[in-house]
């Protein structure tokens, strides 16, 4: 006590207790902010949790008697041996696969082609992400313009002799809609692997072709091994929202011919909107919803390997 | 020598007949939104300069545009504002406080965007109905929160992860208090992020169909979901004309910031991951 009545003490007391106390201050400050993030967690439960409470409600009953009782899993069995929600599901995995397996060399190509900075190349790699960044109806709109009897594709596949009519043909409906799926989304391959390449290291290409390394050998041993984060991310990416196709499909031809062309979406939306059979209709949207979950898990192992995800 | 230069022209035959590949459809839009119903069944593909097409989507003659573009613009602002108001803190919180970055958190907000929206539609209009909210444009600007939200906050966490840590210290150690903070140094330096972010918010609400379609119905109609209506019906008596001048308008936003937009694309469409 002695030592503080000399007034250089007194002002050390004073700093040491504002200094403290000033860093104490920027602590809870700083400690303060991690509730910033409350308000986005609540609003997500909301609109993203609490119709997955409604649809788990849903699809354990039935309406009977003009009540709604429990049936368990009865739904879920009617929805697995429903023919038109297993061939819906299984012709949208074989059109993902279709589409993923030609957009992904065709986006790598593109890529490579426009690797070189150059003013035509800038113009190009912007100009083909505009279908990506236009809303999906009016692609499937565009489309129906092109290969109607009348548009230039209509008039074209007439000229050829090619007996084209995705109206009536089945399978001319599905490689339209496959041709229409790689026009709109190709390019977003394109882009994020470009983004990889430009972010790239290309001193061991340089070494390898120094080496006498094929063109090949060095996409297939330096090049795509240092983009594969990216292309796997994207692809992955591709891939749920190929499961989610709708809009332009039901744009192009309904769905059809017949229901030919139905994709998943477009029965759920039937089934559980139109038909208002709710129960069936929660029972296969959750089914439908466990498989993009399980996809969406993919991409989280994919992302975390290796690296944090800030 | 010879060899180079054939390489070099085949390399821009193919680029350039990429870019016709892209141009042309969106060229031919914009034909067909500018020819009379029987000029566009000859399938030419010059225009006849017809301009009432125009007119019938601006004053939504027809079903489809006047209160429909109001309500998409009104609808894709608010989007833009709420994802902000509320991603801005959240996206703050997780750059700052690392325990937060971590996959469950990501996770969760990853299936939400991910999320099919025929999953949501059956769920959607039946509280929405039930809080009486449906057919709102209140109603449609919550039910897109929930692909919304999850993009803003870690697209904005993702440019908030540059802004070093060291800045806030210094601030907070000045006296500031967070708010201060915010509106003073931080918000002013995460400008570029939070542009991004609202372009793909309003990319995004834009573009979105399929929700819209189920809980709109009279009042609050966005215009994809009026093209849906007005298109809905394979065969005859659909107007392609009028159809067309709202698909050209439903392109503008994206055509129009692309240019801005371009160098943060890759970034945008993979949740600042790349």
């Amino acid at each position: 006590m002695t030592m503080l009545t000399t007034g250089y003490n007194l002002n050390l007391w004073i700093r040491f207790i504002s200094e403290n106390s000033l860093k104490l201050m920027a602590a809870r400050r700083s400690a303060v902010s991690k509730y910033l993030i409350l308000p986005a967690v609540v609003a997500v439960l909301v609109v993203g949790l609490v119709p997955f409470l409604v649809l788990i409600n849903y699809s354990v009953q039935t309406p009977y008697a003009e009540q709604n009782v429990f049936v368990a899993f009865n739904n879920f069995r009617k929805i697995v041996s429903e023919p038109r929600f297993i061939d819906a599901l299984r012709r949208n995995i074989i059109f993902s696969a279709t589409v993923l397996s030609i957009e992904i060399p065709l986006g790598l190509l593109l890529a490579f082609l426009l690797y070189e900075k150059s003013k035509v190349n800038a113009v190009i790699s912007t100009f083909i992400i505009i279908p990506a960044l236009v809303p999906p109806i009016s692609i499937g709109l565009l489309w129906r313009l092109l290969i109607r009897t009348a548009g230039p594709l209509g008039q074209l596949a007439a000229l050829m002799n090619l007996g084209y009519d995705p109206f009536k043909i089945p399978s001319h409906a599905y490689w339209t809609i496959v041709l229409m799926d790689m026009w709109h989304w190709t390019s977003l391959i394109t882009i994020v692997t470009s983004a990889g390449l430009a972010g790239m290291d290309r001193t061991p290409v340089l070494s390898a072709r120094t080496e006498g390394a094929t063109r090949w050998q060095i996409f297939r041993h330096v090049e795509l091994p240092a983009i594969s984060f990216p292309l796997v991310f994207v692809s992955l990416i591709r891939l749920i929202d190929s499961l989610k196709i709708y809009d332009e499909v039901i744009i192009l031809t309904g769905g059809g011919p017949g229901l030919t062309n139905e994709y998943i979406s477009q029965y759920l939306k039937t089934i559980a909107i139109d038909q208002w059979i709710i129960g069936i209709g929660a029972a296969g949207s959750l089914i439908y919803n466990f498989i993009v979950l399980m996809l969406c898990y993919l991409l989280l192992i994919v992302m975390t390997r290796g690296r944090g995800l800030i | 020598m010879m060899k180079v230069s054939v390489k070099t022209l085949i390399r821009y035959a193919f680029l350039i007949g990429a870019a016709v590949v892209f141009a042309f459809p969106l060229y031919y839009l914009i034909a067909v939104s500018l020819s009379s119903k029987p000029h566009i069944e000859t399938g030419s593909l010059i225009p006849d300069m017809f301009t009432k097409n125009w007119n019938d989507v601006i004053s939504g003659f027809g079903g489809i545009g006047g209160s429909g573009i109001t309500n998409s613009l009104i609808i894709s602002a608010s989007s833009v504002v709420v994802s902000l108001i509320l991603g801005i803190p959240a996206a703050y919180a997780i750059s700052r406080h690392k325990f937060m970055a971590n996959k469950h958190l990501f996770f969760w907000f990853l299936t939400n965007r991910m999320t099919p929206p025929a999953c949501l539609i059956l769920p959607y209009l039946v509280m929405w109905r039930a809080i009486g909210i449906w057919d709102t444009l209140y109603g449609l600007v919550m039910a897109y929160m929930v692909f919304n939200v999850p993009i803003s906050v870690w697209l904005l966490a993702s440019f908030m992860a540059s802004i070093p840590r060291e800045i806030d210290e210094a601030a907070f150690i000045d006296g500031y208090s967070l708010a201060r903070y915010f509106r003073k140094i931080f918000l002013p330096l995460c400008l570029p992020g939070i542009g991004v972010t609202s372009f793909f918010v309003w990319i995004y609400t834009w573009s979105e169909m399929f929700i819209a379609s189920i809980i709109s119905s009279v009042h609050s109609k966005p215009l994809t979901a009026q093209l849906m209506i007005s298109l809905g019906r394979v065969g005859w008596g659909v107007e392609y004309g009028i159809a067309s001048a709202a698909g050209v308008l439903t392109m503008i936003p994206g055509i129009a910031l692309l240019y801005w937009a371009r160098a943060y694309l890759a970034k945008g469409f993979t949740f600042g991951r790349i």
